[in-house]
């Protein structure tokens, strides 16, 4: 054929085809009109051919053939046969679909379940860990960080730390001055930049609050490749002298949030912890910061700016050596290789602390390590690893599990409709029709679940982030609905749902016809069909033995957290913070303004008790210091520390916690009075042993500050959490100390929160009007946000759990069903030659937990191997808790009697003429 | 045997068909019975159509875009369709007969061919 008329036809073809498609009516109208025309002329030629009217109409009809047949080679020849074969087939499957409502229900909830949760919580996995930051070439980003061996030079740290296996300690902190060292003897990378997260009180357009707050160093975004959305970043100018650079740079967020995105928020200025600044710029919306790509800080300040906007102590943080508080990255150098590059800096590192520091002897320089700093600075990713790759498994599982229960159904749905194949194919369907028409089904039934999947991802991808924060901070978590994992889940769930849709059909298709319509349904043997379905029901059941064990132990884990003593009255209680900016309050001015609030505090109406202290209980946070007798000097080696609290006169009582002997404070002690403490029981005990320690008196911190007499004994409380056993401790009024800075609240109050904060917030203002209250929570709220991870993992496993379960419970129905329907024969005879129906019920339940004993076997054992996984995250119980383990078999054995009581019922139920009859 | 020898008649007809109808409508527009009446026409009713198997090649051919039609009167005041050859089909006309004409010569010499040196 010629290239010409090939063309012709390429051209034509999908032209016509399209004609055809949308102008479908005419077509079918105008086929009519020509077959009819045809026949008219036909029979008027046989008339005039000598034929009667009546006889030539019919001869015409006979000489032309059947209308139909003709019109269909028509269509074919249009190319809309495959078309309207697939609208038949999409018709013929939505009417099955629609006969059988329970398993549609099931099937396409199943796969919308699966999916839905599966990209929610991959969503939140992949965000945590694995997600980059989004700056250009993150991948070219190293963070520095050191290992100490324990006798390490670093005293003072602000910032994130862990300690290593060895017993060291391992940072992400320096000092400014090691940063200023490293930087300008840096042969191995790219400039290194630095940074340090913080929390500052603003105001903002007229109102005070609490902001997230990123000090970063002058060539920050020059080293990051960040380009501002509107106005201009942060530039090395404005880093180069202390307190100067007077400008700010706001998040896309806060832009959008309080300015409107107006573009005269440039040259607005704000307030920040008392400096005030100009806006200068704002960030580009997908940019968070240099720490991750979870949490966005809404403002961004030089770090020169630290002295006055967040002084810590008397020296200034730019030039103290001995403070480690800011974080280093740079971009890797092309060609050096990260181990030359982390030896130059190490050395370097080495020179800048022994120049700049006093070393004790015996202390040691931290060795520096160069880390990935594509994720950030993702130094806690330690507390979200573990969790998160638990919540993987979990979903993991529960994916598998929904994989498995769809196969089952449409095994069992395939080998029901056996017979239906057979007789098809007997009537001269092509096997490739019979395949494609199941595959219409299963794609039907798939596109049902996969859009229920995207509606439920879609809704819940806010729920894991919102269950992850706390109740009072509203930090800006981002993450996002991620159509890759959406992609993945669903193109998984799909796959398991077309391959078990199509198999069976596939199987049938291939059979010899005649074998499977003799073999009737009601055949007297089981077949050996229902093991595949059997081992899916198997597998299903192990699945949830596994899952509802695990929902138990995280349940009984939170439930036991929950019953913990704290050791104070943890209800009615309003806690909330007040930190007075260093600036304006010097040493002994905070003093005099919290003794100022705390009164205040009290004569509002409605606050039966206010007591303020340095920290508040189970927050995660602590403080301690060293704890000495007389006779005691101080020693590194010896751990002499202990966890304090400085707190208010009122704190034993406005907190509920008793006292076992002496005094409490009172107001004789004051400002001026003699120096007094309370320890408490486990103090005394480890302190004082078989001595009273009151009338004794000790020194703490740094031993300048003189003798502090015991004067009472209260009862233990629990101090960072509810997990680690109270701790021994010893308090101190604030009152009597030199500077306090920020302090924590407590009101112990009938009314609510909302109610009492506007009188709380009047009497602050009335002392500082830019002084906001930051952190309102109510102490339950405090101690539900250190459960965070627990109720998360309890929620999730149980919902799991409790998924888990009513898909075995589909399986084993199914699986009982199909087999009792299939022996109903058998049981006829059974029946017919004297077996009582108990005997038939128990038969049937007796199979059905044969399978369930498996199942549980296999599950259990499972369990046993991978809870010990999850030992560290577990409380008051083993991962072996026998009360777990035997309470989650029982249960899973009354779902699998339940499951399949119906169907044993209705075995026992059999009438054995009808069964027989049936043959 | 027998169901080959059918299989081989219908196999044979189809791509002759296209042809056959090529050739009537480049003779002038006609609609579906026109074409069939020429066809016996011209081969002097030797040839007789299966009149059903008439449409479904019509159609397939305007698929291909090798004819087209348009809606006009018959002779005797009847909506019918008529169909005319297209550039393309006159192409197409053209190429197949070439190949009708060197496979009919091809098949004639082969057996027209006498044992050698009888």
């Amino acid at each position: 054929m010629s290239l010409r008329s090939v063309f012709a036809r390429i051209v034509a073809q999908p032209r016509s085809w399209l004609r055809a498609f949308v102008r479908r009516e005419r077509l079918e109208e105008e086929m009519e009109a020509e077959l009819a025309t045809h026949l008219e002329c036909l029979t008027a030629d046989l008339i005039r051919a000598g034929h009667a009217p009546d006889e030539a109409a019919r001869r015409a009809r006979i000489a032309l053939g059947a209308a139909t047949v003709h019109k269909e080679g028509m269509r074919a020849s249009l190319g809309l046969r495959w078309w309207d074969e697939f609208c038949a087939d999409l018709r013929f499957g939505v009417r099955m679909l629609r006969k059988s409502p329970g398993f549609t229900a099931v099937a396409a909830l199943s796969l919308a379940l699966a999916i839905g949760a599966n990209t929610t919580i991959f969503s939140v996995a992949k965000g945590v860990l694995y997600d980059r930051l989004n700056v250009p070439h993150a991948e070219q980003l190293r963070m520095l960080v050191w290992n100490g061996n324990g006798h390490e030079a670093v005293h003072s740290m602000w910032g994130q730390f862990d300690s290593t296996p060895e017993g060291g300690t391992t940072s992400s902190a320096f000092s400014y001055p090691a940063y200023r060292e490293l930087r300008a003897h840096n042969p191995a990378m790219l400039d290194l930049f630095a940074f340090k997260p913080d929390s500052m009180n603003a105001t903002i357009r007229g109102t005070a609050r609490r902001v997230q707050t990123e000090m970063v160093s002058g060539n920050y975004y020059a080293g990051l490749g960040v380009r501002p959305e509107l106005g201009r970043v942060i530039q090395p100018s404005d880093d180069a002298a202390p307190g100067a650079g007077t400008v700010a740079v706001i998040s896309y967020g806060l832009w959008e949030r309080e300015f409107g995105r107006s573009l005269s928020v440039l040259g607005q200025t704000i307030t920040l912890n008392e400096a005030v600044l100009t806006i200068v710029g704002v960030n580009p919306r997908e940019f968070t910061s240099a720490e991750n790509v979870q949490v966005s800080p809404d403002v961004f300040v030089p770090l020169s700016m630290i002295p006055v906007i967040d002084p810590k102590g008397k020296t200034s943080l730019l030039n103290d050596p001995n403070m480690w508080w800011v974080s280093i990255m740079g971009r890797a150098k092309p060609g050096v290789r990260d181990s030359q590059a982390q030896a130059a800096l190490a050395s370097q590192l080495d020179a800048a602390v022994r120049g700049t520091m006093l070393l004790k002897p015996g202390e040691t320089v931290p060795r520096l390590v160069l880390l990935d700093g594509s994720r950030g600075d993702h130094f806690d990713d330690s507390d979200f690893k573990k969790p998160a790759f638990v919540l993987l498994a979990l979903t993991g599982f529960v994916l598998l599990l929904a994989c498995a229960n769809i196969a089952n159904l449409l095994l069992a749905r395939g080998a029901q409709r056996q017979r239906e194949m057979s007789v098809r194919l007997a009537l001269g369907a092509g096997r490739t029709r019979i395949l494609r028409q199941m595959l219409t089904e299963s794609l039907l039934l798939a596109a049902m679940g996969g859009l229920g999947g995207l509606l439920l991802g879609y809704m819940s991808r806010n729920a894991i982030p919102r269950l992850l924060t706390n109740a009072w901070e509203a930090t800006q978590f981002n993450i996002h609905f991620d159509w890759g994992v959406f992609g993945f889940t669903a193109g998984v769930t799909l796959a398991t749902g077309l391959l078990f849709g199509v198999a069976p059909a596939g199987m049938a298709a291939c059979a010899e016809v005649g074998s499977s319509l003799k073999d009737t349904a009601h055949t007297a043997t089981r077949r050996r069909r229902g093991l595949g379905g059997k081992a899916i029901v198997g597998f299903q059941i192990a699945l949830s033995t596994l899952l509802v064990v695990g929902a138990g132990l995280f349940l009984r884990t939170l439930f036991a957290l929950r019953s913990v003593d704290a050791g104070f009255r943890t209800d009615h209680l309003i806690l909330f913070s007040i930190n007075p900016p260093a600036g304006r309050y010097a040493a002994g001015k905070d003093v005099q303004l919290h003794t100022r609030l705390e009164e205040g505090f009290a004569a509002v109406p409605g606050v039966q008790a206010v007591t303020a202290a340095s920290v508040a209980y189970i927050g995660n946070g602590m403080s301690n210091d060293v704890f000495l007798l007389p006779g005691e000097s101080i020693d590194r080696d010896k751990k002499q520390a202990e966890d304090f609290n400085l707190v208010g006169n009122n704190f034993f009582a406005a907190m509920g916690i008793p006292m076992i002997a002496g005094r409490t404070f009172g107001p004789q002690d004051s400002a001026t009075s003699a120096k007094v403490a309370i320890v408490n029981q486990s103090l005394a005990r480890k302190r004082f042993p078989n001595e009273d320690p009151i009338g004794k008196v000790f020194k703490a911190g740094d031993a300048t500050g003189g003798w502090v007499r015991i004067v009472g004994i209260c009862a233990d409380t629990r101090y960072m959490n509810l997990r680690d056993a109270p701790p021994p401790q010893f308090f101190m009024l604030y009152r009597q100390q030199s500077e306090i800075g920020g302090i924590n609240y407590a009101i112990r109050t009938r009314m609510e929160p909302a109610a009492l904060v506007p009188a709380l917030r009047q009497v602050v203002q009335q002392a500082d009007r830019d002084l906001p209250i930051i952190d309102i929570r109510t102490q339950q709220e405090q101690i539900d946000a250190t459960m965070q991870m627990e109720r998360v993992l309890a929620s999730l496993t149980a919902g799991y759990g409790l998924l888990a379960l009513a898909l075995a419970c589909v399986g084993i129905y199914g699986i009982m069903a199909y087999s009792v329907a299939n022996r109903r024969n058998e049981i006829g005879i059974r029946l017919a030659l004297g077996a009582q129906p108990e005997q038939v019920r128990e038969m049937i339940l007796r199979e059905s937990t044969r399978l369930a004993v498996a199942g549980i076997v296999v599950g259990v054992g499972a369990a046993l191997v991978l809870t010990r996984l999850v030992k560290s995250m577990l409380y008051g119980i083993q991962p072996y808790d026998p009360l777990t383990l035997s309470a989650g078999v029982l249960l899973l054995l009354g779902v699998a009697l339940a499951a399949s009581w119906i169907p044993a019922r209705r075995a026992a139920g059999v009438q054995p003429m009808d069964a027989l009859r049936h043959e | 045997m027998a169901n080959e020898k059918v299989d081989n008649q219908i196999d044979l007809l189809q791509g002759t068909l296209d042809l056959l109808i090529l050739k009537a409508v480049s003779l002038g527009p006609l609609h579906g019975y026109g074409v069939l009446l020429r066809i016996q026409q011209i081969s002097g009713e030797e040839l007789v159509i299966l009149q059903g198997s008439l449409y479904p090649a019509l159609y397939r051919l305007e698929h291909q875009g090798a004819i087209a039609s348009e809606w006009g009167e018959s002779e005797n005041n009847r909506r019918a369709k008529y169909y005319r050859l297209t550039p393309a089909g006159r192409d197409r006309l053209g190429e197949e007969t070439v190949k009708w004409n060197r496979m009919a010569g091809i098949i004639g010499t082969i057996l027209s061919a006498t044992p050698e040196g009888a």
